[in-house]
């Protein structure tokens, strides 16, 4: 039982090991694609808010699976928990 | 669940401006932080403190369970009819069809602010039906 | 320093869904692991820039917009997928009338 609950402590510990030296932790470098949503962004699709102007102008595909995924939850939801009057 | 009468007043006088404070985030969307997800989420969370102050009887005599559905569907279709209407203005699908304007005003953006408006109903209405539906399974 | 407390979070998350026993705890330590991604992409995307990315009058050096904006679809994905796991959950209750995995592993063996 105690070998068990120590197994299991150590494969976490090199869980964690894994992930704190295998990943590098060096800052971006300045991208060419920053500047280019900085310096055009508000011409090309007139919305002061940057982020606005990403997922409704130049990504507007990716909110429509979006809204996709939305409507399959919901009514998978209420097909899971409607009530069924027993008349 | 047993109501306290404490809450059933504060959620009375609280809800009609949260109301109003997501109405603003969703309609200032593309001039200050915000937009349809953040003000659709303020919404449905007014309509969830009144479902959970007073019971989902009291808050489906205010917003019906069988409209927000409809609500739901239909905003997804309207969603589809904007971007076919760039399609048909001669571009590609979902392109931004209508005049801009100035940058800094309310009327400026084309076709972001009516997305906006979308996009925060049907948000709204999906998270509220969740939780009436998870509120009274029992 | 923020990238050992994202990565403890990553593995509570982790170690939660594992090892606690009652259902709703499983949930709620899904919700931890989901959050600790959005935060690592946000915070790698800040380290570019000093003010938040809306265009006024002679604001320059903002912060990369693009993480934004892809965080905003995961949270919302992942406020659906803790809806969908609770509502199987209320059907287990329903039908077991228990919320412990153990009881209910021994329940099905029995049966």
């Amino acid at each position: 039982m105690k070998l068990k609950l120590l197994g299991e402590f150590l494969i976490f510990v090199v869980f964690g090991f894994v992930l704190i030296f295998g990943i590098d932790f060096i800052p971006p470098p300045p991208s060419g694609l920053k500047n280019y949503f900085v310096y055009q962004g508000v011409r090309q699709t007139g919305a002061i808010n940057l982020v606005s102007s990403i997922y409704l102008g130049y990504r507007a595909f990716d909110t429509l699976g979006e809204t996709i995924v939305l409507i399959l939850v919901v009514s998978g939801i209420v097909m899971l928990l409607e009530k069924k009057d027993k008349e | 669940m047993k109501e306290s009468e404490i809450v059933s007043v504060i959620s009375r006088k609280l809800v009609p401006y949260i109301l109003i404070f997501g109405l603003y985030l969703i309609s200032y969307g593309h001039l200050s932080p915000g937009g349809g997800f953040q003000g659709g989420v303020v919404l449905a969370s007014g309509i969830i403190l009144l479902a959970l102050a007073r019971g989902t009887d009291s808050a489906q005599k205010l917003f019906p369970e069988r409209n927000l559905r409809i609500v739901e569907a239909k905003a997804f279709f309207l969603f589809l009819f904007m971007g076919i209407g760039g399609l048909v203005a001669g571009g590609y699908f979902l392109q931004n069809f209508l005049p801009l304007g100035k940058a800094g005003e309310v009327p400026s953006a084309g076709f972001i602010f009516f997305l906006n408006l979308i996009i925060g109903l049907k948000v709204s209405a999906g998270i509220s039906l969740i939780c009436f539906y998870l509120l009274k399974g029992e | 320093m923020s990238f050992y407390l994202i990565i403890f979070l990553f593995i509570l998350g982790a170690w939660g869904i594992v090892k606690k026993d009652n259902l709703i705890k499983k949930v709620i330590a899904l919700n931890i692991l989901n959050s600790s991604i959005v935060i690592l992409f946000i915070y790698i995307g800040s380290l570019t820039g000093s003010t938040a990315p809306i265009m006024e009058k002679g604001i320059k050096n903002v912060v990369d917009p693009l993480p934004q904006a892809l965080m905003l679809t995961a949270i919302v994905i992942g406020i659906c997928l803790t809806a969908l796991a609770l509502s199987f959950i209320l059907k287990i209750y329903q039908r077991y009338k228990t919320l412990s995995v153990s009881r209910i592993e021994k329940l099905i063996k029995n049966e």
